[in-house]
C-alpha cells in the first residue's frame, strides 16, 4: 500500500461531502499527532488550561510543561491525540495567535481549535496525601480513572502489540512499584470523585480503565473484586442507584459480568476486541488470546448484553493494525470488509463496535509501522455508522463530547 | 466582526423579551423554537444554550456547522423587533461561557436546570423588524399604493 499520493482533509471533505469536514480533521489529528508551538504551549500552561502535573502514568520526572486536556474542534466534538516528534507521522501544528488556538499544516492554517480547560480538583490532595489529578484525567465531559496501573501480559511478554500503557514509552517495561504504585486506594478514588463532581456542568460521565490482572483463583477473579470495590466506594458519592459510567476491561465470565451490575452502579461494560481478524487478533494481543481467545471475547460482549441490555456493551478495535506487516492486510477493501463484518455482527447482536485511529506509538511493538491512508478511516466511519443505524444503536457512552476517540460515533450526532 | 446595533443589543439582554430560532433539517423543512437564553457576551456574537443533545433544533444546528448552513434568529420585545440571519460557529461543552450560560439556566429555572451546551453564532445579517421600521422604508420605496384609504382620508 503507497500513501505517497494520499489525499488530505480538504480533498476528502470533497469527496466525500456527506461526512463532515471536522471529523475528517479529527482523524487526522489523530492519525498524526501534533506538535504545539512555543506560544501554543505556554498558552496551555496558564491557569484555565494546565494539565495536571503528576498523571496515572507519570514517571518521577516532573512535567515542566504538563499536557492539557483534549483537543475541542468548534462543533464540540473532542479530540483525544497527543504531541509526537516523529518525522514519519508527519504531525500537524497547533500555534496561539490573537488569544486564540489554530490548527497549521504544512503552514496552512486549517480552523479554530481550543483544549479542553483546567478542572477545579486539579491541584488538590485526598485526605491521605494523595494528589488527586494523579488519581482522575479530565476530558471536557469525562471523567477517567485508572484503579489499577500494571498490566500483567507485560509479565510474559504477551502484550497487545500497539500498546504503550504504563510504560515509560522507551524501555517497554511496566513502570508500577518504581514509579507509582500499582494499586490506587478505593477512599482516593471516592474522595476524587467527589470534589471532581462538585464542579458544575464539569463531567457527565466516569469512565474506568486499567491494566489486566487475570490473578485468582477463578481467573480475573482479584480484578473483578477490585473493581466492584472501587465502583462501590465511586457510587456512594451519587443519590441514583446508576451513575453514567462505563468500564473498560478485559472479557469477564457472565457470572462476573453480572456480579459488576448487580453490585455496583456500573451502567457500561466494554471489553475490547482491539482487531476482529481471527488471525491478527492471536498475533496482535496475544495476551487476549491466552486469556482466553478471541470467541471468549465475542461471547463475553454478547452475554453481557443480556445483562447491560442493548446498546450498553461496547467494544473497541484499533483501527489501523489490521495493515501491520508481515501478517496484516495489504489491501482497504479487505480491511473494510472485515470491520464492517465486525460491525454488522457485534450490532446484530446488540454490542457498539467502535473504531479507534490507530497512531504508531514510540516504544510499542508497531513502532515505525505505516500507517493507513486518511482516506480509510473516512471509509470505515461512514459504513460503520449506517451499520449501527440500521440495527439501532447509538455510542451515548463513547459519543463526541465524552470519549475523543471514535469519528464513527461524532457521526451519530445527526441520528 | 462587526458590533450589533445598540437597540438589538439591548432587546438581547432584556429578559422580557422573546427570542426565537428557525433552523432547517435535513430535508429542508424549517423548525423554530423559543431560546430564552438567548444573549451576547461580547456584543457581536449571539450566545444560547441547548437543552438536549438530542432535540431536533440541535441536530439542525449540527448540521449547520458541519454543512455550511444558516440559522435565522428574532428577537422582538412589544413594537421593537430585530431578525439576525447567520452560521453556527462553535458549540461549547465545557470552559468558562459554557458555566455562565449554565449558572443562568439555574438561577433563571432552579438549581435542577441543566444544559447540553452553547450555541455560539456569527451573525451575517442584520434585519429591524419593528413594524414602524418596516412600514416607513416601504413608503420609501413603493409609496403609498399599499395603504388603505381610510387611512389616508381626513378626518371629520
Ligand atoms: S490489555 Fe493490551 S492494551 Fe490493555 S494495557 Fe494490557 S497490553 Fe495494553
Amino acid at each position: 500500500m503507497s500513501h505517497n499520493q494520499e489525499s488530505g482533509v480538504e480533498a476528502l471533505s470533497e469527496k466525500y461531502a456527506d461526512v463532515p469536514r471536522l471529523i475528517i480533521l479529527k482523524l487526522d489529528l489523530q492519525r498524526r499527532g501534533i506538535t504545539l508551538s512555543d506560544a501554543a504551549a505556554d498558552a496551555t500552561c496558564t491557569p484555565y488550561y494546565r494539565g495536571p502535573e503528576v498523571t496515572a502514568f507519570s514517571t518521577k520526572e516532573t512535567a515542566v510543561r504538563p499536557l492539557p486536556g483534549p483537543i475541542l474542534l468548534r462543533d464540540g466534538t473532542s479530540v483525544l491525540t497527543g504531541p509526537t516528534d516523529s518525522t514519519l507521522l508527519k504531525p500537524y501544528t497547533v500555534d496561539y495567535i490573537d488569544g486564540k488556538f489554530y490548527v497549521y499544516d504544512n503552514g496552512e492554517r486549517l480552523d479554530e481549535v481550543d483544549f479542553s480547560p483546567r478542572p477545579e480538583f486539579y491541584g488538590k490532595l485526598t485526605s491521605r496525601g494523595v494528589p488527586m489529578e494523579s488519581i482522575a484525567w479530565s476530558r471536557p465531559q469525562r471523567l477517567d480513572l485508572y484503579p489499577y496501573r500494571y498490566c500483567h501480559y507485560w509479565d510474559t511478554r504477551e502484550q497487545c502489540k500497539f500498546c504503550g500503557f504504563f510504560t515509560d514509552l522507551k524501555t517497554q517495561k511496566q513502570l508500577a512499584g518504581d514509579s507509582y504504585a500499582k494499586i490506587v486506594h478505593p477512599e482516593d478514588l471516592f474522595e476524587t470523585v467527589r470534589e471532581a463532581i462538585k464542579e458544575p456542568g464539569r463531567f457527565s460521565q466516569i469512565n474506568l480503565t486499567a491494566g489486566t490482572d487475570y490473578s485468582g483463583e477463578v481467573p480475573f477473579e482479584n480484578e473483578v473484586k477490585r473493581y466492584v470495590e472501587v465502583l462501590q466506594a465511586i457510587g456512594r458519592n451519587f443519590k441514583t442507584r446508576r451513575f453514567p459510567s462505563q468500564l473498560i476491561a478485559p472479557a469477564y465470565s457472565k457470572q462476573q459480568v453480572k456480579r459488576l451490575y448487580d453490585e455496583t452502579g456500573l451502567s457500561s461494560y466494554c471489553p475490547d476486541i482491539e482487531v476482529w481478524d481471527k488471525e491478527l487478533f492471536k498475533w496482535i494481543c496475544p495476551g487476549k488470546e491466552k486469556w482466553y481467545g478471541r470467541d471468549y471475547w465475542i461471547k463475553s460482549a454478547l452475554d453481557a448484553v443480556e445483562i447491560f441490555g442493548k446498546g450498553n456493551v461496547y467494544t473497541n478495535f484499533v483501527a489501523g493494525v489490521e495493515f501491520v506487516q508481515p501478517h496484516g492486510f495489504t489491501s482497504i477493501e479487505q480491511a473494510l470488509d472485515s470491520n464492517f463484518e465486525a460491525c454488522e455482527y457485534f450490532s446484530k447482536n446488540g454490542v457498539v463496535y467502535l473504531s479507534i485511529v490507530w497512531r504508531p506509538g514510540r516504544g510499542t511493538g508497531l513502532a515505525g509501522q505505516q500507517q493507513p491512508p486518511l482516506e480509510y478511516y473516512v471509509r470505515l466511519i461512514r459504513g460503520l455508522v449506517e451499520i449501527r443505524k440500521h440495527y439501532g444503536l447509538a455510542s451515548d457512552n463513547d459519543d463526541f463530547k465524552h470519549c475523543g476517540n471514535h469519528g464513527d460515533s461524532d457521526l451519530e450526532r445527526l441520528n | 466582526m462587526s458590533k450589533l446595533p445598540e437597540e438589538l443589543i439591548a432587546l438581547l439582554h432584556d429578559t422580557g423579551s422573546i427570542k426565537v430560532i428557525a433552523t432547517i433539517d435535513g430535508e429542508g423543512h424549517p423548525h423554530v423554537v423559543v431560546k430564552g437564553s438567548l444573549t451576547t457576551l461580547d456584543n457581536e456574537t449571539i450566545v444560547f444554550a441547548e437543552g438536549l443533545e438530542g432535540s431536533l433544533s440541535n441536530k439542525n444546528l449540527v448540521r449547520s456547522i458541519w454543512f455550511d448552513k444558516k440559522v435565522a434568529i428574532n428577537i422582538t420585545k412589544g413594537l421593537t423587533s430585530y431578525q439576525v440571519k447567520g452560521r453556527p460557529y462553535k458549540y461549547l461543552i465545557t470552559g468558562s461561557v459554557f458555566r455562565q450560560l449554565l449558572d443562568r439556566a439555574r438561577e433563571r429555572r432552579g438549581a435542577e436546570a441543566d444544559i447540553a451546551g452553547v450555541w455560539v453564532i456569527t451573525p451575517e445579517e442584520v434585519r429591524n423588524e419593528s413594524p414602524a421600521v418596516r412600514s416607513s422604508l416601504a413608503r420609501e420605496e413603493r409609496g403609498l399604493f399599499h395603504s388603505h384609504l381610510d387611512l389616508l382620508r381626513h378626518s371629520e
